[in-house]
């Protein structure tokens, strides 16, 4: 058995149970999506990219009073540590649904009826809690594209390991240990958006897991605006 | 590509609006009170091909789950462990909505969350389902039919396949030598939890349990928690496109615990009926 | 006059507690104001503003637009005009109310590949938009460079009265015509496009900064060699 946490309460990569692995975010990475982001959460890497509103095809999936929302995560073959087929798998099939759903409140679809908003989430590196990663480079890239949005959705995974409640559930502590509980959650509108767990949890646990994710939320989504600043409101550069 | 597609009756606005309506004097459509299950219907072993079966019909929506454990080879991580699958299949006879071919996204999610709910809880001890450590295993195969749809197929699948399970008996493995096959005895299947979930509807602001077809058709959002027999929340799925606050979420994870006793007392009532049988 | 509190914003942000109808950009709920987009805000007591950053063009009726003509029928032209449906420039609007199909090869007017200055006649989100080339100086553009520049940098590049696009325009001698769906085509001596264009590429990177104006009336005067009062910007009336 793994041991996860040492005797000073210290995780396997030496963080405290409430710390986050670091996040690097930009948008505006891509040339040719309408919207980008890039993100490296501990040594997750992902890339995604926002088409629309576009155009709908096929013709007859268009919706008369809304944008259609979709999209596909997908993970590259190198990115985990058994190769994995280029062929979407049940896993990639439901977390596409998943994020679409986690993002879907948040964007005004109403405002471009019969049109599409494609998101494209690559996860090129994955390392535990892809799925939050995703959704907070996907919020960012939309805000990119100039899509309307209500709110940004920031996520973040909490977990149980050893017995202990911790936030940002890194890949080996998924694998081994107890509880894995992501949430992706709209900090203005007060709105959970995804929430999945599994492992068992007491009630205080579950609790205890809920509020410290929704407090991560609030520090992810500071780390949105960030990006989304320094993206945008770039200073002068020489140009000769 | 995940992309919203309308698989329900389109309802109207004057329908949402009616529901709402009455969901403000704290009634449903059928007369249901927010908390309340339709009637739960069980019946085990309806199949007798296979090791193990159950039908259930919440309501008008009606799983059939049978199960067959084979041989197998065990997966690469987990050499010393025994293997589950569930399979999910909404058959193109159980809705308008429903077309011939491999499942969509939908009944993927279907047949993950109802793996999760039995995996996670530990209902099977899986080493013990390990013939020769590293070498043959037995694989549990949960395969399930979904003849009628009419709103929680979370639910009907769920209460289906953990019936099927808890009353399986399987043919015990003979190891010759390098030949594993299995013989004609018969073992019990033990599961060491019974877990349950209840399913939730969000509708505009009211939090109704066990939604039947229409209300699905107008719900926001839905949350699904499966706990365990000591009453642990062992797995959870918010699906849909909107969201709930954090305050639903912390009041609905204690009503539905209530509500998954009480369920489980009914499934385990049936279980042991059909064991005395 | 009230000072104006200018904020960057993104989705979600608080831009004032007031009972008002949300401007574009924006929306209600409860009795406040949010952002809907990454922009820049702007509260001058209770007037609000919410200038974006990014986003594609959404047609408007009367809005001047350039667009490329990619396919015709019988009865139209359909036109790229930089947005999320093709606009279509019917006949009748060319030909008047009783041309014959048979009659008419369209092609002879507009081709693929044509570049077209119009003005959106109709638009709403039910239809796709429409196109009309009658009225003074719209219809096929022969010649120029063209440039595309995010929509919402378009007022910027225009400037109060004219004054920027005027200023770069003056100052090298060429023509600038701008599209609201952010295509612009310019035209003039070729030794001086490449200017015009790291102009207006200039405007777009800047857009949101303050001193733009004289940042561009310095590189115009840096690259021309001379001083930069002689790139005064427009003051008069733009017609």
């Amino acid at each position: 058995m793994v041991k996860l946490i040492d005797k000073k309460n210290l995780r396997v990569d030496g963080r405290k149970l409430d710390e986050l692995r670091p996040i690097k975010l930009q948008v505006g990475v891509l040339k040719n999506a309408d919207g980008s982001a890039y993100i490296e959460w501990g040594r997750n890497k992902i890339m995604v990219g926002v088409y629309g509103p576009k155009e709908c095809h096929p013709k007859h999936m268009a919706l008369p009073d809304r944008a259609l929302l979709k999209c596909r995560y997908h993970m590259a073959p190198f990115s985990v540590d058994e190769r994995k087929p280029p062929q979407p798998s049940r896993r990639e099939i439901e977390l596409s649904k998943i994020i679409r759903e986690a993002l879907s409140p948040a964007i005004v679809l109403e405002e471009f009826p019969r049109t599409a908003i494609e998101i494209y989430v690559e996860v090129l590196q994955s390392d535990g809690s892809s799925r939050v990663a995703s959704i907070t480079a996907a919020s960012a890239a939309l805000a990119d594209a100039g899509i309307p949005m209500r709110d940004l959705v920031a996520g973040c995974a909490v977990g149980k390991v050893d017995g202990k409640i911790i936030a940002d559930v890194s890949d080996i502590e998924d694998k081994e240990g107890e509880v894995d509980l992501p949430v992706a959650y709209m900090p203005n509108l007060d709105l959970v958006t995804l929430l999945q767990s599994d492992g068992a949890l007491t009630k205080q646990e579950f609790e205890k897991a809920f509020k410290l994710a929704l407090e991560k939320c609030r520090f992810v989504y500071d780390i949105q605006r960030n990006a989304l600043l320094e993206g945008f409101m770039k200073t002068r550069k020489e140009v000769e | 590509m995940s992309a919203a597609e309308r698989k329900h009756e389109f309802v109207d606005s004057m329908r949402r609006e009616q529901i709402l309506s009455e969901l403000s004097f704290g009634r449903r459509l059928d007369g249901r009170k927010f908390d309340d299950y339709r009637p739960i219907e069980i019946q085990i072993g309806p199949i007798v091909k296979a090791d193990g079966s159950a039908m259930v019909k919440i309501g008008n929506t009606t799983a059939l789950v049978g199960v067959k454990v084979q041989v197998g080879n065990p997966f690469p991580d987990t050499p010393d462990e025994g293997i589950l699958t569930v399979n999910a299949d909404v058959l193109p006879l159980a809705s308008p909505y429903e077309e011939p071919g491999p499942p969509d996204e939908d009944t993927i999610e279907l047949s993950r969350v109802v793996d999760r709910g039995i995996r996670e809880s530990h209902m099977l001890d899986m080493e013990s389902l390990a013939i020769v450590k590293g070498k043959k295993v037995y694989a549990v195969f949960v395969d399930v039919t979904v003849l009628d749809v009419d709103g929680n197929l979370f639910d009907a699948v769920s209460y289906a396949a953990v019936a099927a399970l808890a009353t399986t008996k399987y043919r015990k493995a003979e190891v010759k030598g390098e030949e594993v096959s299995l013989s004609e005895e018969r073992v019990q299947l033990k599961p060491k939890t019974i877990p349950i979930s209840v399913t939730t509807a969000k509708i505009g602001e009211y939090l109704v349990i066990d939604p039947d077809g229409t209300e699905e058709a107008v719900m926001d959002a839905r949350v699904t928690f499966t706990y365990d027999s000591k009453g642990r929340l062992c797995a959870t799925q918010k699906g849909g496109t909107f969201g709930f606050t954090p305050a639903e979420i912390l009041k609905q994870v204690e009503t539905a615990r209530l509500k998954a006793a009480q369920n489980r007392k009914i499934l385990e009532d049936a279980i042991k009926v059909a064991k005395k049988k | 006059m009230g000072k104006i509190q200018r904020k960057f914003v993104v989705p979600g942000d608080l831009i004032i507690r007031a009972d008002i109808r949300p401007p574009p950009n924006t929306y209600r709920m409860g009795d406040a104001i949010y952002s809907l987009k990454v922009g820049l805000s702007e509260v001058e007591g209770r007037n609000v503003r919410v200038i974006p950053l990014a986003g594609k063009y959404v047609p408007r009726v009367d809005d001047l637009v350039i667009g490329v003509v990619t396919d015709l029928n019988a009865f139209a032209w359909i036109v790229d005009i930089n947005s999320f449906f093709p606009a279509y420039l019917p006949a009748s609007d060319v030909f008047g109310k009783r041309y014959s199909p048979e009659m008419i090869d369209l092609s002879r007017k507009f081709d693929v590949g044509d570049v077209i200055l119009a003005r959106i006649a109709t638009f709403d989100r039910s239809k796709d938009p429409m196109l009309t080339v009658s009225g003074p100086k719209l219809g096929r553009l022969n010649s120029g460079h063209l440039v595309k520049i995010s929509p919402v940098k378009v007022p910027r590049l225009i400037g109060r009265k004219g004054s920027m696009s005027k200023m770069i325009e003056q100052a090298t001698g060429t023509r600038l015509i701008i599209g609201q769906n952010g295509v612009v085509v310019v035209t003039g001596p070729p030794d001086k496009i490449p200017l015009a264009i790291k102009s207006i590429e200039m405007v777009e990177r800047e857009a949101h900064l303050p001193g733009l104006t004289e940042d561009v009336q310095n590189f115009l005067s840096r690259k021309l060699g001379v001083k930069p009062s002689t790139i005064a910007p427009y003051q008069g009336d733009h017609e």
